[in-house]
């Protein structure tokens, strides 16, 4: 009769009791949060990987003429790089990570969806990432992330394995969109409306489209290169009748909306940090959800600027020239609406707010190189160089990393019930600041002057930049040295946080940290948007949710 | 809650003093871009490279401004508005939602911008595609790991360095015989990539004389950074002539680069011409055009390929004859002109070849 009267309650009140055992807890967990973090783990191990082979390219260019590595490994090692931190880093981490951290509680959910598809997509991810750095082992590729053919169908064995890695998190990445798609559309907390809904998760409705959508053309992409590298069916080689453009469309076709992919979700993470330091209620709220769904939109029409030397039509170019200008106009909207968020605060300057503030300040820059970089004429100087590399890393480093450093000192306390150490934290952020302008500044001018771009020698007359970007990554990486000591040293001996440090509104806060197997001992009643300072919290429903009452998991209901 | 709420809305200390400043800043930024000696960095090989730079002194300019000023609001807010220590420790700030003028304004502004910045672009994307069509025709191939060039319109010559005369429009035609290379000129502010399987062109004229070098910009292969040593050396029309007739001299001497007959001789015997059009109009034209050698589609074009002594002599010096035709159908060809696939890739069996042999050879 217990477990027919908990199952009669629907969704919300349909509650099995907490597995019992390891394995089951922290391995093949189907909790959202235990998810979340294997993805943040995972992720981080990535990036520590793929952060050593920046150092080895940034070594490498230490002289005009190289030396550290021969030029056919330091292919190698920068197309494993750059493959590396956008498919196990970037994404993973927002998405899979910090997506499965935290939004589910943030909309009063127990859970996602559909928790083994959530495992399933988890546990592909390391053995994907495994199969990518195994590459080196047969010959890894060479040309780049984006494996331009006919070069990628002469490159070593290991460009195949690349390919089936990709295509693995590609199916990843798919299933993480549907997931993360129906839990928001389907299990939203009563009086949950989308316009009451947290920014972050905004900025994970709109991402995950994306990945649902967009993935599937590169999986198309990935499989015809696997197919003509191994059997010899020519999809893209020109000789026996391909088309070496159609791949490029193809990729094209999902990388663009891929950089929305990595950034919408850090735009979240921004206008969720940003009113809780300020102490404000965000600007602009339905402005900036509004700009989020608009950018992932227009980042469907977009695919071809990346093209303008490839040979396509001169008057086809223009529409993508055009409509590439009018995503200045969303973004431009979210940057000032952060501004605006700023003006009038009563600011307290913890870590996460600095690397939310120097966020706004580094992307924009990266924003405005980008429409830079759109307009064709500039564009057929600087395609190749050094700039696109400049402008690329302020974008994905100042935006999509500076974010995920935001959101890992300000999730931190909820994950693991205690707080980053601060002062490591402000020199981590001061020495990265620093570090990341000196590595990626000068490369503007060196794309425009003639550095091109995947390059293991250089001309000469470059060498004083070159030696002052690779000097100044190697603070980037003391910087993240920094972070990850702290990280290591603040889970055992870390300051006990409490449900909540940063006197922040949304619902995540209001349960313990970490929350409770479940998150809520009742799903609360939402009436407004959690950004209202002056006001008493919009939640009902949460009384229990500190106290020591048990859970209302009905014995033996399984 | 009284002493929770915030002050009433203001600016903040010495707000428009601080505007002044960063209006000032801004407006440094904009000449500071305008009176920028770009050129003395990098020289302006051709005439649209002006027009580039033109654009990018107005993006930078714009940018810049904006930039100024976005950050400036935002670290100047960042210190204006910090908690202090005399703030009561739950403090908030003033609770203000939004404002639907300020709304309106920075939508509709950077979204008038976005069409001056249109108005702009296009009328310099458009004065670099206005560059005369009828120049002197060069092409230039891309190879793993130099890039070889022919002048098609003087003798076919195919060259290791790349001369223009000064003052003439020209006409270049990009391929490639192998993978993706890009084919840059940081000087004249232009690139394209060099396609396999495909000719895309640039246009324009040359307006200063110098060394200037050319830079591959997709990654090629092993070798792909040491693609930077080639030249582009613009100078005036007798230097060009003198060193057009020293390579052609030299090329006498060495042959010239088209492959001979090879392989197994195939039978020519009972090829159809009117077999070998139909043929033609279906496997052929999407590459050859039935034109002059010189004017080129993907490959170049075909009439008179056996009878016209416009078509380049093959490595033994001699003029092609059918045999040889026929062997390049049968086994493809990868080198200066670029790819063209073999007879298995196009399907095409012997009795087919020899059609198409045939009717090449009525082409007068």
């Amino acid at each position: 009769m217990a477990v027919a009267a908990v199952h009669s309650g629907g969704i919300a009140d349909h509650i099995h009791p907490e597995p019992q055992g390891f394995v089951r807890r922290y391995v093949f967990s189907l909790d959202h949060k235990i998810i979340g973090i294997q993805y943040l783990i995972t992720g981080f191990v990535f990036f520590i990987l793929s952060g050593l082979l920046a150092e080895a390219i940034r070594t490498q260019l230490l002289n005009p003429s190289g030396g550290f590595v021969a030029p056919g490994t330091y292919n190698e090692v920068y197309s494993v790089h750059g493959s590396a931190m956008v498919w196990l880093v970037v994404i993973p981490l927002l998405t899979g990570g910090f997506g499965n951290l935290v939004f589910p509680v943030q909309i009063g959910a127990r859970d996602v969806a559909f928790p083994w598809l959530n495992m399933l997509s988890f546990w592909i991810f390391p053995v994907a990432g495994l199969m990518l750095f195994s590459s080196f082992l047969m010959g890894a590729p060479t040309a780049g992330w984006m494996e331009y053919p006919p070069v990628s169908l002469q490159g070593a064995a290991g460009t195949s394995m690349w390919a089936a890695a990709i295509f693995l998190v590609g199916v990843s990445s798919t299933m993480t969109g549907i997931n993360f798609v129906v839990t928001i559309l389907k299990m939203r907390a009563p009086g949950m409306t989308f316009t009451r809904m947290p920014l972050f998760v905004w900025g994970q409705f709109a991402t995950a489209p994306l990945l649902m959508i967009a993935t599937t053309a590169l999986a198309a992409a990935l499989a015809a290169l696997f197919i003509e590298r191994q059997f010899g069916v020519p999809f893209f080689d020109p000789t026996k009748g391909g088309s070496p453009v159609m791949w490029q469309h193809m990729f094209w076709f999902y990388s663009h909306p891929a950089v929305y992919i990595m950034i919408l979700p850090a735009f979240g993470i921004i206008s969720e940090v940003l009113p809780t330091f300020a102490r404000k209620p965000i600007f602009g709220y339905k402005l900036i959800a509004f700009s989020s769904m608009a950018i992932a939109l227009a980042g469907f029409m977009v695919w071809a600027h990346h093209m303008f030397t490839s040979g396509l039509a001169p008057f086809l170019q223009l529409p993508f020239m055009i409509i590439t200008y009018l995503i200045g106009v969303p973004t431009g909207i979210k940057i000032f609406s952060w501004t605006a968020t700023l003006w009038g605060g009563k600011i307290h300057y913890t870590t996460a707010m600095l690397f939310a503030i120097g966020f706004v300040g580094l992307f924009t820059l990266g924003g405005i190189t980008g429409i830079f970089l759109a307009a064709i004429p500039f564009d057929l100087h600087v395609h190749g160089t050094y700039f696109i590399v400049a402008h690329l890393h302020y974008v994905l480093i100042g935006g999509s990393l500076m974010g995920i450093f935001a959101g890992m000192y300000y999730w931190f306390p909820k994950m693991s019930g205690r707080l980053l150490n601060e002062t490591l934290g402000k020199i981590h952020f001061w020495l990265f600041f620093i570090g990341f302008n000196g590595t990626f500044l000068p490369m503007h001018w060196l794309g425009v002057l003639g550095m091109p771009r995947e390059v293991a020698t250089y001309d000469p007359q470059f060498t004083f930049w070159n030696r002052f970007e690779s000097f100044s990554s190697y603070l980037m990486t003391l910087a993240i040295l920094i972070f990850f000591v702290n990280v290591l040293w603040s889970i055992r001996y870390g300051k006990r946080a409490g449900a909540n440090p940063w006197g922040a509104r949304t619902l995540e806060w209001q349960v313990p940290s970490p929350p409770h197997y479940y998150n809520f001992k009742h799903i609360p009643t939402v009436y407004g948007l959690p950004y209202d300072f002056s006001q008493p919290l919009p939640y009902t429903g949460l009384e229990e949710e500190l106290t020591d009452s048990p859970p209302p998991v009905a014995a033996g209901a399984n | 809650m009284a002493e929770r709420t915030a002050q009433p809305a203001r600016l903040g200390r010495g707000f428009w003093a601080y505007t002044a400043i960063l209006t000032v800043a801004a407006v440094a930024a904009i000449v500071f871009w305008y009176l920028f000696p770009l050129e003395r960095y990098l020289p302006a090989a051709i005439v649209t490279a002006r027009q580039v730079d033109t654009l990018f002194r107005f993006m930078a300019a714009t940018g810049s401004a904006l930039y100024v000023f976005i950050v400036g609001y935002l670290v100047y807010f960042a210190i204006v508005f910090r908690a202090k220590a005399s703030d009561a420790p739950d403090a908030i700030g003033v609770q203000i939602h939004d404002n639907r003028k300020l709304e309106f304004w920075w939508t509709v502004i950077p979204a008038l911008f976005v069409v001056l910045l249109s108005i702009v672009s296009v009328r310099i994307w458009y004065e670099i595609e206005l560059e005369p069509a009828n120049g002197l025709v060069v092409e230039a191939i891309g190879h793993q790991f130099y890039f070889s060039f022919r002048y098609p319109q003087i003798n076919g010559e195919v060259t290791d360095e790349m001369h223009l005369p000064l003052n003439v429009p020209v006409t270049l035609n990009l391929t490639s015989a192998d993978v993706i290379h890009g084919f840059w000129v940081p000087a004249m502010r232009l690139k394209n990539d060099t396609v396999p399987g495909l000719v895309t062109t640039i246009r324009f004229t040359p307006r200063l004389a110098g060394r200037y070098p050319i830079i591959c910009t997709q990654f090629c292969g092993v070798e792909h950074s040491d693609m930077d040593k080639q030249v582009l050396v613009i100078e005036d029309k007798d230097s060009f002539d003198r060193w057009y007739k020293g390579w052609q001299q030299k090329n006498a001497r060495a042959g010239n680069a088209l492959p001979g007959a090879g392989g197994a001789a195939i039978s020519l015997q009972g090829g159809d011409a009117a077999a070998g059009k139909v043929l033609f109009s279906q496997k052929c034209t999407a590459c050859h055009k039935l034109a002059p050698f010189s004017q080129t589609l993907v490959g170049p074009g075909l009439e008179g390929v056996l009878h016209d002594s416009n078509h380049p002599n093959l490595v033994n010096g001699q003029a092609a004859n059918p045999a040889d035709v026929a062997s390049i159908l049968e086994n493809g060809y990868t080198g200066s002109m670029g790819a063209m696939p073999n007879a298995n890739s196009n399907g095409l069996s012997q009795q087919d070849i020899a059609n198409l042999v045939a009717f090449l050879n009525t082409l007068k």
